[in-house]
């Protein structure tokens, strides 16, 4: 951030830091500068005019979004000539633009409506023009309507700038039009429906497929939530109309679109909650059959069955629960139950330790980005709010250098792409780094002595020299690895594929007595084979096994949708999705999210927590409801990064988008994303 | 087709930047900007192909659509447009059986565009046939030359 500058806008005292632009600027006086182009974090390109403003000394009136604040400068944002020039852009632009306001979804939250109503307009003064271009809904995602489209370009620009490069304009003038490659379908041009086009769009140009008639945004009520659906951990922002969600949008936390992005996943995944795979009440295997029971009964039934089970009982959770659920399992199992036996999914792909050493890291404070292992792609729907990130963070500022055995997408983008063995290529770097003008630690240097470098090492290790806050986002398997790297400069991170990794893992959710591969007899990846150590096996949200393991005598599944595990169980205990609960997540980068609840459970589902109170309660113990002040305390645990060992951590034998889509299958079985898997999109 | 693409992408790496001159070597190559192509460099140099298409509808010298053996060209200036040009523009698309909304004829031996000035008003209604200007030209002048063309072929 620059040095503050002063500056009067429409009268009023200012400072901003060098650099600002004049309609952020004004933003922090409280003055909004009409615009319809313009998107925060971005660079503006002032195609709409409507930002003009004057600035005392200059002739003619100026972009805002494209002027920086300079020391004294006195700006008028509404003089009359600005105002007449606004006023002209609008009546011009009604002239193209259908004035269904009484029907239109946007209604309300339209930039253009806004300025028309603004400036009086009803009617364009000049002859409508209009042009018969098709919509484009062959997708139940996003509905293209070229009528509505004003041509502000925000569109193509976050497309572009995210690297999905899907939209562009054609022809020129009045006859421009945003299209797709040689004007196809969106399903025909490599669009991954992540939607961020419907967010930007300021009219109802890109709009969600189904949202006619489904509400108007100022019927929503809006909630701050955090898709727990992959390891990114998205904010998103949820409306709600009737106990129904209507849509789901990027997040409002971030203030600039830097941050903003969720993928097709996180936006149109909800469907779920009400899908056809959704547990409603609790189910007790009867005669080979799960059969409905009362809550009341299944739980009486369970205390007993873990009172009598004791150290026998083993609890498994995928590590896409909430903070507040995975504090309750642990000590309902240590303290009640009293058995050792817990893990979480976390430890399939990891070992959990490595997702405590993960530092706090900030995205757009980096300037080198270094890529461990990992290949996050839109495409292949492998952590693609990462893969976005990245992208951004290259088209700004930032470097990247991927280190990866295998090739990865974004390895076209980097600017030194090491593709050896990782762990060698890490300690190379390491090795290279004093040749720099680095101080690096003698007991670090001690391990990387016999490290053999080449040219590409050295070259990264320049790179890292010469940066001042670099980012290592590493696969757990090399962590320790790369945070040895981190040791010397910058952050270190272990990338997760669960959404909540880094916070159950704190929560106390890893190995202790027996690991979930004892417990679900898993002899690798997701395959079960063998003889489970325990009896009573309690797995808690949508597990992605499907055996019930050999060896456990009674299976409860507790989950929200009726999953392979599900279906082999004794008993089905009906959980409340993330949507349904609120509490807390840690993402990747290691911030604490809360998430606020969005609708009520569904059917007699109630959140993991919950449960393992009532449950406690059956078995004559007091569990309460974990506070978040302890909440906090246990997310903000870290240990500190390890310089010793550097060997790769291996074990896990399934790929990142197959465990995805096992961990996701639900979702995408049960709403709307289905249509990706039958068209061959996924 | 193959061989020329390669000799175009000898010229260029990977830049945004190289789009349009990319563009103009397509088309002067092939006389058209085929379809197929686009995906093909778009692949080969990492620009996406909206970008190439954006391009292409962008500056009316590139064309998506192959054009015929003889380019008429009608100026549509206002000191034209004053001298009757229209007439002679749907004359001349009817006699070539152009389809309407096409500019090609299906034998692809003429092709009828229209250009907003071509900066010879003096001589108005201005036809540019084959690169050849032609000033105060009227439908029987135009039949005439369109003939003179068919039998030279």
């Amino acid at each position: 951030m620059g040095k503050l500058l002063k500056l009067r806008i429409d009268g009023q005292d200012v400072q901003a830091p060098a650099g600002t632009n004049l309609i952020d600027a004004a933003e922090m006086a409280g003055v909004h500068i009409p615009n319809l182009c313009y998107l925060k974090g971005m660079k503006g390109i002032g195609a709409c005019r409507m930002c003009l403003v004057e600035v005392e000394g200059l002739k003619a009136p100026v972009i805002a979004c494209n002027t920086r604040v300079k020391q004294d400068m006195v700006v008028h944002t509404r003089t009359e000539r600005v105002q007449e020039i606004r006023r002209f852009v609008i009546d011009l632009i009604l002239s193209m633009h259908p004035l269904d306001c009484v029907t239109c979804t946007k209604s309300g939250v339209c930039n253009l409506q806004e300025y028309a109503y603004e400036f009086g307009l009803r009617e364009s003064s000049f002859s409508r023009k209009k042009f018969t271009y098709p919509v484009d809904d062959g997708n139940p995602f996003v509905k293209r309507d070229p009528a509505y489209c004003i041509l502000c370009g925000r569109c193509v620009r976050v497309c572009k700038e995210q690297g999905t490069n899907v939209l562009d304009f054609m022809g020129r003038g009045i006859e421009s039009k945003v299209i797709t490659a040689n004007d196809m379908p969106l399903h025909e041009s490599g669009c991954t429906f992540c939607g961020s086009c419907v967010d930007v769009c300021p009219v109802s140009a890109l709009r969600e497929a189904d949202r006619e008639q489904k509400g108007r945004e100022w019927e929503f009520s809006r909630y701050e939530s955090v898709c727990m659906l992959c390891g990114c951990g998205c904010d998103i922002t949820v409306s709600i109309k009737g106990d129904m969600i209507q849509k789901i949008n990027a997040g409002n936390r971030a203030p600039s679109t830097e941050q903003k992005f969720i993928c097709a996943y996180g936006r149109f995944g909800y469907e779920h909650v009400d899908g056809g795979k959704r547990i409603l009440a609790p189910m007790v295997r009867k005669g080979g059959r799960l059969q409905e029971v009362s809550m009341k009964d299944a739980l009486e039934d369970l205390a007993g069955r873990l009172k009598k089970a004791g150290k026998n009982a083993g609890f498994i959770s995928t590590a896409s629960i909430l903070n507040e659920d995975a504090l309750s399992l642990q000590r309902f199992a240590e303290e009640v139950v009293k058995t050792p036996n817990i893990d979480s999914t976390a430890s399939l792909y990891a070992r959990p330790e490595e997702f405590q050493k993960s530092q706090k890291a900030k995205m757009d404070k980096a300037d080198l980005i270094v890529l461990v292992g990992i290949n996050p792609s839109q495409w292949t729907r492998v952590l693609p709010a990462l893969d976005v990130a990245v992208r951004r963070r290259l088209s700004r500022k930032g470097r990247l250098i991927t280190i990866n055995s295998q090739e990865t997408g974004l390895a076209d983008l980097a600017e030194l792409n090491l593709s050896g063995d990782e762990i060698q290529a890490i300690q190379g770097i390491i090795k290279s780094v004093p040749d720099h003008g680095i101080k690096v630690d003698q007991s670090l240097m001690k391990h990387v002595q016999e490290a053999s470098t080449d040219k590409n090492m050295q070259q990264a290790a320049e790179i890292f020299a010469g940066s001042s806050s670099p980012l290592i986002i590493s696969d757990p398997a090399f962590f320790d690895a790369a945070s040895s790297l981190a040791g010397i400069k910058g952050h270190a991170i272990a990338m997760p594929l669960e959404s909540n990794a880094h916070g159950v893992v704190r929560m106390g959710l890893k190995t202790r007595g027996a690991s979930i591969q004892d417990m679900a007899a898993i002899e690798h990846g997701l395959v079960q084979r063998g003889k489970s150590t325990v009896k009573l096996l309690y797995a808690v949200g949508d597990v992605p096994l499907s055996k019930k393991p050999d060896g456990v005598d009674f299976l409860v599944v507790q989950s929200s949708s009726l999953t392979g595990l599900a279906g082999e169980a004794d008993m089905v205990l009906p959980a409340a999705t993330y949507l349904e609960s609120s509490g807390s997540m840690v993402d990747y980068l290691g911030e604490l999210k809360t998430m606020e609840q969005t609708i009520e459970p569904r059917g007699a589902s109630k959140t993991h927590r919950d449960i393992f109170i009532q449950l406690a309660k059956n078995m004559g113990v007091t569990l309460k409801k974990p506070p978040f002040s302890e909440i906090k305390k246990a997310a903000g645990s870290q240990a500190g990064p390890s310089m010793a060992d550097m060997s790769r951590k291996e074990g896990f034998q399934e790929t990142p988008e197959s465990y995805l889509q096992a961990l996701n299958a639900p979702v995408l079985e049960t709403s709307r994303l289905l249509w990706l898997k039958e068209s061959g999109l996924v | 087709m193959d061989q020329v693409l390669e000799k175009i992408l000898d010229n260029y790496h990977e830049h945004e930047g190289n789009a349009l001159t990319i563009l103009q070597d397509l088309e002067e190559n092939f006389g058209y900007v085929p379809e197929e192509t686009v995906y093909e460099l778009s692949d080969r140099l990492n620009i996406p192909p909206s970008r190439f298409f954006g391009i292409a509808t962008f500056f009316s010298q590139l064309h998506l659509k192959p054009r015929g053996k003889n380019i008429i060209t009608v100026c549509r200036g206002t000191p034209c447009h004053v001298k009757g040009s229209e007439k002679i523009l749907s004359r001349m698309r009817m006699e070539l059986d152009i389809p309407s909304g096409e500019e090609t004829s299906e034998d692809r031996m003429f092709t009828v565009e229209e250009v907003n000035c071509v900066g010879a008003c003096g001589m108005a209604p201005v036809v540019v046939i084959n690169q050849q200007v032609q000033g105060e030209v009227n439908i029987k002048k135009m039949i005439k030359e369109v003939n003179e063309i068919r039998s030279e072929e």
